[in-house]
């Protein structure tokens, strides 16, 4: 044995050392998480399902109002019966029909639980409802402070200090008018004011009973019939081969086709075009564009009328005015559609009027832009 | 080898044309969410034809403004923050100015005398941002006295070409006008501009009158009066105030009625023996057919547009719901399912919605579905709202709303039917059952 072939025999043995004792295939113990476990019996687990299998009848109980002392809400009469209130000196026979059956509708009274008793609510928080707003936006916004300039943007006031080192252009707070995700009418309002705070504390539930062991224990799933084994599938024909062609005529036909194709794609490649719009650039143009998409005064035909509004744009992001036009309309009759396409129209100019942010380098990407304008979730539902 | 390469390559350059092609038509967006708010617009003081109409033009812009912003559709730029001026009828606009207050529509117009009653409005729309007149534009001419009529049918043309739908500012509602503290109040009929002007009294309040219904035209009222000690139904001519009862049978009580859409029939309530059905009269003949024929209570009619359909309250079901049958009788069908109790259905002039009152959870509302009971929508909340009523355009319904207590008084309240703008119309005094008639021609 050489001398390398023992100072070889020695690194390995070292190196193979070192990697099984020194750590290098021993990996950190995984993290452990640590969950609370309580043991509930069979009789307990039981109980448990039986609860959750019972209907939610409090949550969906219309409950009325209680009425204030000595008074007495009005019931709804049919009209006749509206005399009777101010007791007319011939005191004629009411018109009122006879007495109103009671309704078989109407949700029995809520019975008052007793002192032991609590009331099941539901540990979900609800659905937080919008308020009223005068104006509904994609995206909600609070109300601003009174001295506040509405504007797209929130910025904090600036005031000049007279001690600091770099003069600040003074400017004024600004933020966004104040916005509702959808339409809140009073009744909805009412209805959130009515969630908003229970009439009274709930009870803590008290613990149920133990239930009485199942009589019966439920029986095991049948095991499932093992599935049929799909048909073997034909094996495809392979295609016939073509039949030779006179290839030299072909070729010919092919690269005068290819010829007039590159001639035309160079002269369409004149301008440099850049790349395509990247999802984002897109989104970016279409949120500015249904910022001042205002259909609040459109007909209910024309919020039914989706129109495709061409326009082209100037290179600094600007729409051309002149050339904004009706593609297309559906939905609607054309006085619905000169509606909606007025609608969008004042939208692109509107926010168009200090150019949209589209990339420079693409211009002839954006350079004509076609929009739809959909409003089939703007309708009054 | 090769040749199949260049073969290969030619193919699928010619196929990949189409697509290079495609990549260079216009770039194609979809927008599917806007903003719903008031469309701001600008109406500076008209232009004045002589120093006499300086304050007729002042007053004219001022009610078409409160028109267009009462709608809760438009809302008005303060004449403040107008940077343009319009000192002539005929100069063309700078645009600019009024783009830079954000103006998107502009009104502009000019008044004139001619003699000493009549006066002549001439009236411009321009849509700012599109830099062009929104239509041709338009004169009106009348009575002096007549001028806020004349200023509602400026607004309404401005609300006709920018929303696409008619107005209703020149229009009127005819109405039961209260006073009198609430076990002792006198009722009488009254009418009115649809925005509280020019109120009117057509009875006194020597006996009690309920449920004033306009005809389709305008021209005509029927209301219920217990003049005669009990029930019956009276048809009022607008213009003379001339009134007639209508015939009914002897020994019954009638009430609830509502002119058909031509006017020439009427549908009513008649009770007799207890039992209350629906009944159809010919106006002229003073001839009854009966329409319902059951042991529950028949009750607030309403016709279709069309006059093929009837609309109503009934308790068969146990609580008062909705049906709706044909014009002459037949089976019904049930078009209310919701939770509580239905009444004085109303059907709109669109043909597309029914208004009603629905009473539940203790409450009032007003609310409004589709003619087979689906998407229902309850647009208010109170302690007692009823009664509700469309306008012209069926883009918004008046109702009564009544407050708590013994000193609780009924006004009369309006609301869009996105259930937005709800407001009260200004009366002088208590004011219920509003009914709104047709526009004026």
């Amino acid at each position: 044995m050489n001398t390398g072939q023992i100072i070889s025999g020695t690194g390995h043995l070292a190196l193979i050392g070192w990697a099984l004792f020194g750590g290098s295939f021993q990996s950190a113990p995984p993290p452990f998480e640590v969950v609370q476990a309580t043991t509930v019996s069979e009789s307990e687990f039981a109980a448990i399902m039986d609860r959750a299998e019972t209907p939610d009848a409090v949550a969906n109980v219309d409950t009325p109002d209680p009425p204030e002392e000595g008074e007495t809400a009005p019931q709804e009469t049919p009209e006749a019966e509206q005399p009777a209130e101010s007791d007319p000196a011939p005191a004629p026979e009411d018109p009122a029909p006879p007495e109103q059956p009671e309704a078989e509708e109407m949700a029995p009274d809520q019975p008052a639980p007793p002192e032991d008793t609590a009331l099941m609510v539901p540990e979900v928080a609800p659905r937080p409802q919008q308020r009223p707003a005068p104006r509904v936006a994609p995206e909600s916004a609070p109300e601003p402070e009174p001295d506040t300039r509405v504007d797209d943007e929130t910025q904090p006031e600036v005031t000049p200090d007279e001690g600091a080192d770099t003069a600040e252009e003074p400017s004024e707070a600004t933020a966004p008018e104040e916005a509702a995700r959808e339409i809140v009418t009073e009744a909805e309002e009412s209805d959130e004011a009515q969630q908003a705070a229970p009439p009274a504390a709930v009870r803590p539930r008290q613990r149920p009973d133990r239930p009485d062991p199942p009589s019966e224990v439920a029986q095991a799933p049948s095991d499932p019939e093992p599935e049929q084994d799909p048909e073997p599938q034909s094996e495809p024909e392979p295609e016939p081969e073509p039949e030779p062609r006179q290839q030299s005529s072909d070729r010919a036909a092919i690269d005068d086709a290819l010829a007039a194709a590159l001639g035309e794609a160079q002269q369409d490649t004149e301008r440099p075009s850049g790349p395509p719009l990247t999802g984002g650039e897109r989104d970016a143009l279409r949120v500015a564009v249904q910022r001042c998409w205002n259909v609040g005064s459109l007909s209910t035909e024309a919020l039914r009328t989706t129109v495709v509004v061409a326009v082209s744009m100037t290179e600094n992001g600007r729409p051309e005015i002149d050339t904004i036009r009706l593609v297309g309309s559906s939905g609607g009759g054309d006085a619905a559609a000169k509606q909606a396409f007025d609608a969008a129209r004042r939208a692109i100019i509107r926010c168009g009027n200090d150019g949209f942010d589209l990339p420079a380098e693409k211009y002839d990407q954006w350079r004509d832009i076609e929009m739809t304008f959909n409003p089939e979730s703007m309708r009054i539902r | 080898m090769m040749r199949t390469m260049i073969s290969l390559l030619a193919v699928l350059t010619l196929w990949a044309l189409p697509a290079i092609a495609q990549d260079r038509g216009p770039l194609r967006i979809e927008i599917t969410e806007g903003v719903i708010e008031p469309l701001p617009y600008a109406v500076p003081d008209f232009v004045a034809d002589g120093s006499e109409a300086q304050d007729m033009a002042r007053d004219l812009s001022r009610v078409i403004a409160a028109d267009l912003s009462g709608t809760g559709l438009f809302r008005e730029i303060s004449q403040d923050a107008h940077i343009g001026r319009v000192t002539s009828f005929e100069s063309p606009v700078e645009y600019a100015d009024w783009r830079a207050v954000n103006a998107e529509a502009l009104i502009t117009g000019k008044v004139r005398f001619e003699g000493s009653d009549r006066m002549v409005v001439q009236f411009r729309i321009h849509d700012v941002f599109a830099g062009d007149e929104l239509g041709d534009g338009l004169q009106f001419s009348g009575t002096r006295d007549g001028w806020r009529r004349i200023a509602h049918k400026v607004a309404d043309e401005v609300y006709s070409r920018i929303t696409g739908e008619d107005g209703y500012f020149d229009s009127r509602v005819v109405f039961v006008s209260e006073s009198g503290p609430k076990d002792q109040r006198a009722k009488r009929l009254a009418i009115m501009d649809y925005d509280g002007e020019n109120v009117q009294y057509l009875t006194d309040s020597s006996s009690i009158v309920l449920a004033p219904r306009f005809s389709a035209t305008g021209d005509r009222v029927l209301y219920t009066s217990y003049e005669s000690g009990s029930p019956r139904i009276y048809v009022l001519d607008v213009a003379n105030v001339g009134r007639r009862v209508l015939p009914t049978l002897e020994g019954s009580m009638s009430f609830a009625p509502r002119f058909a859409p031509d006017g020439r029939a009427v549908v009513y309530s008649l009770t007799q023996g207890g039992n209350t059905d629906l009944y159809r009269m010919n106006i002229d003949s003073g001839d009854s057919t009966r329409l319902t024929s059951a042991p529950s209570i028949e009750t607030a009619p309403s016709y279709s547009p069309d006059g093929n359909r009837i609309v109503f309250e009934s308790d068969r079901s146990g609580t008062p719901q909705l049906y709706i049958m044909r014009a002459d009788g037949g089976e019904a069908e049930r078009i209310s399912f919701g939770q509580g109790r239905y009444g004085t259905p109303v059907w709109s002039p669109r043909g597309d919605l029914i208004a009603f009152t629905k009473q539940s959870g203790g409450r009032f509302h007003i609310g409004v579905m589709r003619t087979d009971g689906s998407e229902e929508r309850l647009l208010t909340a109170s302690f007692l709202d009823e009664g509700p009523t469309w306008a012209p355009n069926g883009r918004v319904i008046m109702f009564t709303r009544e407050t708590r207590g013994a000193e609780g008084q009924s006004r009369v309240y309006s609301v869009d039917i996105s259930g937005r703008n709800l407001k009260q119309v200004d009366t002088p005094g208590g004011a219920s059952d509003p009914s709104w008639g047709p526009l004026q021609r």
